[in-house]
């Protein structure tokens, strides 16, 4: 699957927000005014989703979906 | 002390959600008093309760955030929804640096907190919510509702026992009566029908155990009181100075006029058997309120129906009021959905509102043999009265006596 795609998938699921919220281009904070706890809960979920360790300090509140995508996907070709 | 209008009820619990549906079921004498079906509590001593089932058919609050919240503090947004409304505030309108909230809890957000502690111990650190920090405490609802809102004035969450949401309501009273801020959301919630609540409610040896017939197990002052039963809900009312109700309109649904709390310093766990304290803490809320014993019309009892705290409450008024308490109706009518710990007080005073509003006083169910026989307990059904001035009495664990004076438009008849 699309790395993108899932990535959405797994905050919209997580988060209770539809996926046409999630903007490729626009942080996480503006886009859906995500709170510091649910971005912990987020880097858990990504974790869990992809195998992957990511770092809360990777994944910000300013983070935007491909900003994840791009942290995520170097990790999934070397773990 | 200045006297401090109500002006808004919001009010979530077994008996109904919002304060019409409640009413008609108070003033029809009906129990909602049931075996708990939540969970299976069929192995606790006492497993009855008044339970809610029907909260998100009332609720405006999304997924997302009901996800990080307790059931006490979906409760108390609910509560401070309706209060709002019946308040006719639109909150976006209020200066947020003069707007507080002061609520009362006794036990805190235990469905969220023991679930959470369960995946502690089966899963590791990993599998708890972020959000168990901030969703299991005392507070938890305050902060809810005052981010729900954007309330930024000074606002105080009180854990006394039983007596948490009075106090809380004397607080805000005390706190808009020195002009601190504009107006108050103020009660308390309280959600213990939870497995690890009710087995510390159990633990406590008070509750009834005629699990057989939930309906006539929580029995105020009858011969047969075998003790009381939980109830879960939240009350909350918008608080605010006379004249500032007066100026934009509003209608005034009573004043709260006297507090007076004391503590009996006995016991751990009981009350003092002669009533003392709680008779200094009801003259001290009369005083306050400028209101002499004889002008009282109703007495909202807090009816633990338990002998040491029922027999105590009465020598209590009977310090105060002498030969004249025959002569007031006394009711404690949670005994027909339940006793809402530290939310108890905030839905007796309500209840004294909606008393005073209708003329008619909610009775106190399953006083068929009262232990004194010649009191005005308002039994089975409930009875006419013009009321204008309540006395409203609440009691926590160890003896915490919390006693209101509310009044009837500032107590005009």
């Amino acid at each position: 699957m699309d790395i993108k795609i899932k990535v959405k998938e797994v905050l919209a699921n997580l988060l209770k927000v539809k996926i046409e919220e999630l903007k490729d281009e626009v942080s996480l904070i503006n886009s859906i005014g995500v709170d510091s706890t649910e971005m912990v809960e987020s880097v858990i979920a990504l974790e869990k989703s992809f195998g992957v360790k990511l770092s809360p300090k990777e994944i910000t509140k300013n983070s935007t979906i491909n900003d994840i995508v791009n942290n995520i996907q170097p990790k999934l070709s070397t773990e | 002390m200045e006297k401090i209008a109500i002006t808004g009820i919001g009010v979530v619990s077994p008996s109904g959600i919002g304060k019409r549906q409640f009413w008609a079921n108070l003033k029809s004498g009906r129990s909602f008093i049931k075996k708990i079906t939540r969970f299976d509590a069929s192995l606790y001593p006492a497993h009855i309760a008044g339970q809610i089932d029907d909260l998100e058919k009332y609720s405006h609050i999304s997924e997302r955030l009901l996800k990080k919240i307790d059931a006490f503090s979906h409760m108390a947004l609910v509560a401070s929804e309706m209060a709002l409304q019946d308040a006719g505030i639109d909150i976006k309108n209020e200066d947020p640096s003069l707007v507080g909230i002061f609520l009362g809890n006794a036990i805190g957000g235990w469905l969220y907190a023991e679930t959470e502690l369960r995946d502690l111990y089966l899963e590791g650190r990993e599998g708890v919510s972020p959000y168990m920090a901030s969703a299991w405490f005392p507070a938890a609802p305050q902060g809810q509702v005052s981010i729900y809102y954007g309330i930024k004035g000074f606002s105080k969450t009180v854990v006394s026992d039983r007596a948490s949401s009075s106090m809380a309501l004397g607080y805000a009273r005390k706190v808009l009566a020195k002009n601190k801020l504009n107006m108050i959301l103020a009660g308390g919630m309280e959600a213990p029908v939870t497995p690890y609540a009710l087995l510390c409610c159990n633990t406590y040896g008070a509750l009834s155990k005629n699990n057989n017939n939930p309906q006539g197990a929580y029995r105020p002052f009858d011969k047969q009181r075998s003790g009381f039963v939980i109830g879960e809900g939240a009350g909350i009312v918008v608080m605010e100075s006379i004249p500032r109700a007066q100026e934009r309109g509003a209608n005034i649904l009573g004043v709260i006029s006297g507090y007076g709390t004391t503590c009996d310093g006995a016991d751990r766990i009981n009350c003092a058997s002669d009533g003392k304290e709680l008779a200094r803490a009801i003259n001290m809320a009369l005083s306050d309120a400028k209101v002499n014993p004889e002008e009282i019309g109703y007495i909202s009892l807090d009816g633990l129906a338990v002998d040491l705290w029922d027999n105590s409450e009465i020598a209590a008024l009977k310090l105060v009021f002498g030969n004249n308490l025959k002569n007031i109706p006394l009711s404690c009518p949670k005994s027909m959905f339940g006793n809402l710990l530290g939310a108890s007080g905030a839905l007796d005073m309500i209840i004294a509102l909606l008393t005073m509003e209708h003329g008619l006083v909610a009775p106190t169910l399953n006083l068929e043999a009262p232990v004194l026989n010649n009191l005005n307990y308002v039994a089975g059904e409930a009875r006419e009265y013009k009321v204008s001035k309540s006395l409203i009495i609440s009691r926590g664990r160890g003896g915490i006596n919390s006693v209101l004076v509310v009044e009837k438009n500032g107590g005009k008849k």
